[in-house]
């Protein structure tokens, strides 16, 4: 098994007292090195999509294929930590280690290693809450490199980010694609949509995955987001449809 | 070089504590030389050291289990609950141990009965708390744990007020009270090694969780997403600290402040991570506790209660610490 396959996946809150509420039925097939961007207005339902297939919240119906573990990473500012970025990067092999009561040498060399490929090894003996949001996003994505699941599902991997910063994130999701995972993130940054190998668009009642370049022609974006725009509606950059 | 200076501060921290123990045995109206002691100790010594340890041992290692296990237990909690004012009575452990006390003092139960009713009340409570949080859905256990461990003390409280009113004024009532308050002296030798027992497996499920408290304490869905079944673990560690808290209040009564003193200065040396800061804070909480105990004794002839102490010294070295810390941040 090598993709993350959605198999008529109906995600969502059953009606518990207050009212319900039900994404349309979703089929998919994500490969392994492949980013798929999920884009949407708020509350259109990303974020419970994004944990129905992470396992955190039982769908209401349909089937979720994983190739393997999968890792979730919540927005930026959404996790706090009190202990050192290498500690909550090595924190990535927790899963792993079933019996010892202490993480190994070779969890913090992976830690390390994950922090030295961001360019952000100086992070590493700072309290995580001590960073900033964009730091904290690249030691988060870091973890991720350390945790090695197969399936990536990152919510808003770039809201809260100045350029820099959002590009380093970027580069770091398109590297993690690119060693064989399925990344699959939302955003609400259009570019970074039309730089992914493909788009999931969640529209009020419709579900819709295409290429970049169809999900994104203005008539879709009209249609998902009721805005007038060629280029990206937050910040009006046009959208390069790159690879 | 960080990771040495953290790694081996709990350790520095036990020494601390182990060393002030000795000068604890040492020292006072009956002064003994460390050799003498240390030949008592293994059961050849002259006849004055002898008597120094039978006479402070018992209190001795009262202090240091119930210090220990309440500081390991605070900081479990607080790890846990990602909140720097959670302390051990956070599931209402620490009002039903004082009630389970209260209520067989009640009954005319003799010491033995009475640490064990404080013991089992804690422990009930407690699974009180944990036993109404599983009945909610909400998204992240904790707090629903927090709101039900507050509804499962003030029940205890109720009832703990309850045998106070029924208490007869003259005999019962002031034992009561004087149970409520604290104390080191009344544990028997073999009572206090009995707590060491559930204090030490409390303290051994608290370590050996190590670095999965630290996933723990990033919530629920990240420690799912890291592939930790929280839940359960949660519970397991839950557990842990509720039998040290439990124990600790069976053999010396209430003696609050420890359980929130102590591992926030042990964070000060060792930082956040649950591996370092559990045992520091365990060897912390018992160098405090030596510390009261010994000041209970230095207003002359009558004991002051421990859990005035504890809280009349801890309180302002807690507001002292916070300070330092906050003008730091």
């Amino acid at each position: 098994m090598s993709a993350l396959v959605l198999d008529a996946l109906v995600g969502g809150r059953a009606p518990r007292g207050g009212p319900g509420f039900r994404l349309p039925p979703l089929d998919l097939t994500a490969r392994r090195g492949e980013i798929v961007a999920l884009i949407g207005p708020n509350g259109s339902g990303k974020t419970t999509l994004l944990k129905t297939v992470a396992g955190l919240i039982p769908p209401l119906s349909g089937r979720i294929d994983r190739p393997g573990p999968v890792a979730y990473l919540p927005p930026p500012g959404a996790v706090s930590a009190g202990f050192s970025a290498l500690h909550l990067a090595a924190l990535g092999r927790a899963g792993r280690r079933r019996w010892s009561p202490g993480l190994t040498p070779d969890d913090v060399e992976a830690a390390r290693a994950a922090l030295a490929r961001l360019e952000v090894s100086d992070l590493a003996d700072r309290p995580f809450d001590r960073l900033s949001s964009g730091q904290q996003q690249l030691v988060l994505i870091a973890r991720l490199f350390v945790q090695d699941a197969p399936v990536c599902l990152l919510d808003e991997p770039l809201a809260l980010l100045d350029p820099t910063h959002a590009q380093a994130v970027e580069t770091a999701i398109r590297a993690l694609a690119d060693e064989g995972r399925v990344v699959l993130a939302s955003s609400h940054h259009l570019p970074f949509a039309a730089r992914a190998d493909r788009v999931l668009a969640i529209g009020p009642d419709w579900i819709e995955a295409a290429a970049a370049a169809h999900a994104l022609g203005p008539d879709r974006v009209r249609a998902l987001f009721g805005v007038e725009t060629s280029g990206c509606p937050c910040c009006g950059q046009p959208l390069g449809f790159g690879s | 070089m960080t990771g040495l200076r953290t790694r081996g501060a709990p350790l520095a921290l036990a020494l601390v504590a182990l060393a002030g123990a000795l000068t604890v045995l040492a020292t006072g109206p009956l002064a003994v030389p460390p050799d003498a002691l240390f030949a008592a100790l293994f059961g050849a010594g002259p006849p004055e050291a002898e008597l120094a340890l039978a006479l402070r041992g018992p209190r001795l290692l009262a202090a240091l289990t119930c210090g220990a296990a309440l500081a390991g237990a605070g900081a479990g909690f607080q790890i846990l609950f990602r909140n720097p004012l959670a302390s051990p009575d956070l599931l209402g452990v620490t009002s039903g141990a004082g009630f389970g006390a209260a209520f067989a003092l009640l009954l005319g139960a003799g010491a033995f009965l009475t640490q064990s009713a404080a013991f089992a009340g804690g422990l009930a409570t407690g699974a009180l708390a944990v036993v109404c949080a599983a009945l909610t859905r909400s998204g992240d256990g904790r707090l629903a744990l927090i709101l039900c461990g507050i509804v499962a003390g003030a029940l205890a409280t109720a009832g703990l007020g309850l045998v106070v009113i029924a208490a007869e004024p003259y005999s019962q009532l002031p034992s009561i009270t004087y149970w409520l308050l604290g104390s080191f002296t009344r544990a028997t030798a073999g009572e206090a090694a009995l707590a060491l027992a559930p204090v030490g497996l409390g303290a051994a499920i608290l370590l050996g969780l190590g670095f999965r408290l630290d996933v723990l304490s990033l919530g629920d869905e990240q420690a799912r997403s890291l592939g930790l079944r929280a839940g359960p673990l949660r519970l397991l560690a839950l557990a842990a600290a509720a039998l040290m808290t439990s124990s600790a209040v069976a053999v010396a009564g209430v003696v609050g402040w420890i359980g929130l003193l102590a591992p926030h200065a042990a964070r000060r040396v060792v930082g956040e991570r649950a591996g370092q800061l559990i045992p520091a804070s365990m060897a912390v909480g018992a160098l405090f506790a030596l510390l009261i105990d010994r000041l209970s004794t230095a207003f002359g002839p009558a004991e002051l209660p421990v859990g005035l102490l504890s809280a009349a010294v801890g309180a302002p070295a807690f507001l002292a610490l916070f300070v330092a810390t906050s003008r730091r941040a």
